[in-house]
């Protein structure tokens, strides 16, 4: 792998973002205006005595692991459909150099809509957090999101077409947060949810910010916080084992 | 004679259909090769094959020496593949285009490399222009010149001239020969059977076979003709198989006749030479 590929393909995505501003307007806005319309929904729901903060920050998480998701994995299989992918191969680029420049790319957008979800989470709910908890709500959105950008790179890795996406969509993000704990505590599901939820990305991410949200820190839950980088590297090696450079 | 591409025995399959049986074929190094057959002969995979995008099921590829399926890495950084349809980045322009393929070869000056590529293509005056907003036949040159920014040494050209203006076809058959003047081996599918002419040699590909690997003088030497002497107003047509070696003698059967007032001689087209080894083919199958 070299430096100066990985910083071509990078170099290239980030420019192409740049040119396609209704995108990136859209991909920042979209995930903002759910975590408005959830905050809706807490009001219109009128429960003074539920604290729906244990709920709303992980869920503004989701809407991150779900954006990004599905962006990543769309954007490379349109990059496979469209036969540039192929053209990349040929012309020298390598496998992990292609996955680390996209990574590198999307990063700079994953790391925008990491900060406006928690600065619109902090203002809409009145978090009060200070700037330590803050910045390690922001750590698990992060990193979260460096998961679900691998995923989708693996899953646009067996799909042959924008289409072929859909059908994970359902098959990965909902029960990512149907095992995550932020709907129903998964201590109290069935054995075999309770092992489902722990390929789950989002299940390290909650266990992680609900000590956060208790004032706990980051040391309060070390395995998990560890479990997301490791998972994520973990993701990221299967999708450069899986990224096909022959038809 | 330097091969610049061996194939031998070469069969891919796609499921159910052999879209190559048994493939052979020698490239010379510094030659414009083609390959012609008509849409689903085999030409693509063909391609594919060769720049290392399809492994093949059977046979061994040697792309300047190189065993393709153990040197695939080396032996690309030797190829330019120019694909069918002009695979480039609509959201970038065509120098943008053609820098971000040559930073995959790791080039010393990527700048320069990208310059004389579109200054060969004649593409400098719209260097700058979204690839979006180029019409078919720039977009073919951006694709070409994004191809032929490394300086490969064999260039696979899949039907790069499907889609172009006669005129942008003859200013692309130039630049091809062109390239072989610097010593560059150049295999270009097509199935518009008059460029044949403009290569050094041609195989004619049919159902993933291969009918006929020749010069296109040859070809149209084996070519039929018809010949029509006039006595007066009645027209007598023969058909001659050999159009070199049965004209002359039909014709001197008539030359001492008064009554002779017109001798008209219609050669085959390359592309009719070509279309009647297809049938003749097919026919001996059949037959077979």
């Amino acid at each position: 792998m070299t430096a100066s590929r990985t910083a071509a393909v990078a170099a290239r995505v980030l420019r192409q973002l740049a040119r396609d501003r209704r995108f990136v307007v859209l991909m920042l806005v979209a995930p903002l205006g759910i975590v408005f319309f959830t905050k809706t929904l807490f009001d219109a729901a009128d429960t003074p005595l539920l604290d729906v903060t244990p709920f709303a920050v992980p869920f503004g998480c989701f809407i991150i692991h779900f954006a990004t998701f599905i962006l990543t994995a769309l954007v490379l299989v349109r990059e496979r459909t469209a036969e540039t992918m192929e053209r990349m191969f040929i012309n020298g680029y390598h496998r992990s150099e292609i996955i680390t420049g996209y990574l590198l790319a999307y990063t700079t957008l994953a790391t925008a809509l990491s900060l406006l979800v928690l600065a619109e989470l902090q203002w809409l709910f009145a978090l009060g957090y200070g700037v330590g908890r803050l910045a390690s709500i922001f750590l698990v959105m992060w990193l979260l999101a460096m998961i679900s950008m691998a995923l989708g790179i693996l899953v646009s890795n067996a799909a042959r077409s924008e289409a072929q996406v859909i059908p994970f969509i359902p098959a990965i993000v909902l029960p990512s947060l149907i095992f995550s704990g932020i709907i129903v505590a998964v201590d109290r599901m069935p054995v075999w949810a309770q092992v489902l939820s722990r390929i789950s990305p989002m299940y390290y991410a909650n266990e992680v910010l609900q000590e956060l949200i208790a004032g706990s820190g980051l040391g309060g839950d070390v395995a998990s916080v560890v479990m997301l980088p490791v998972g994520g590297i973990v993701v990221l090696l299967l999708a450069t084992q899986t990224l096909r450079e022959k038809g | 004679m330097d091969l610049a591409v061996r194939l031998q025995g070469i069969t891919k399959r796609y499921g159910r259909v052999t879209a190559l049986d048994g493939v052979d074929l020698t490239i010379p190094a510094g030659s414009v090769y083609g390959v012609v057959g008509p849409n689903g002969a085999g030409k693509t995979t063909l391609m594919r094959l060769l720049v290392g995008a399809l492994a093949p099921d059977e046979g061994d590829i040697e792309v300047l020496g190189a065993d393709l399926r153990r040197e695939r890495r080396r032996v690309r950084s030797h190829i330019g593949y120019m694909p069918q349809a002009p695979v480039l980045y609509e959201d970038l322009t065509a120098a943008e285009n053609v820098a971000f393929f040559a930073r995959g070869h790791l080039l010393d000056d990527v700048g320069d490399a990208v310059r004389r590529s579109l200054e060969f293509t004649d593409l400098v005056d719209r260097a700058d222009d979204l690839v979006r907003t180029l019409s078919g036949g720039m977009r073919q040159r951006v694709s070409l010149a994004a191809t032929l920014v490394h300086q490969p040494r064999v260039l696979l050209l899949d039907e790069p001239t499907a889609g172009v203006d006669p005129e942008l076809r003859h200013s692309f058959w130039e630049r091809f020969r062109d390239l072989t003047t610097h010593g560059a081996t150049l295999l270009i599918s097509t199935h518009q059977m008059d460029e044949v002419v403009h290569c050094d040699r041609v195989a004619i590909l049919r159902a993933g076979t291969v009918l006929t690997e020749e010069t296109p003088q040859r070809i149209l030497t084996e070519g039929r003709a018809t010949v029509t002497v006039w006595t007066g107003e009645t027209p007598h047509r023969h058909e001659v198989a050999d159009y070199p070696g049965e004209v002359p003698r039909l014709l001197r059967r008539w030359q001492l006749d008064p009554a002779v007032t017109r001798i008209e001689i219609e050669g085959q087209t390359l592309e009719d030479a070509v279309l009647a080894l297809i049938e003749d083919e097919e026919a001996g199958a059949h037959d077979g």
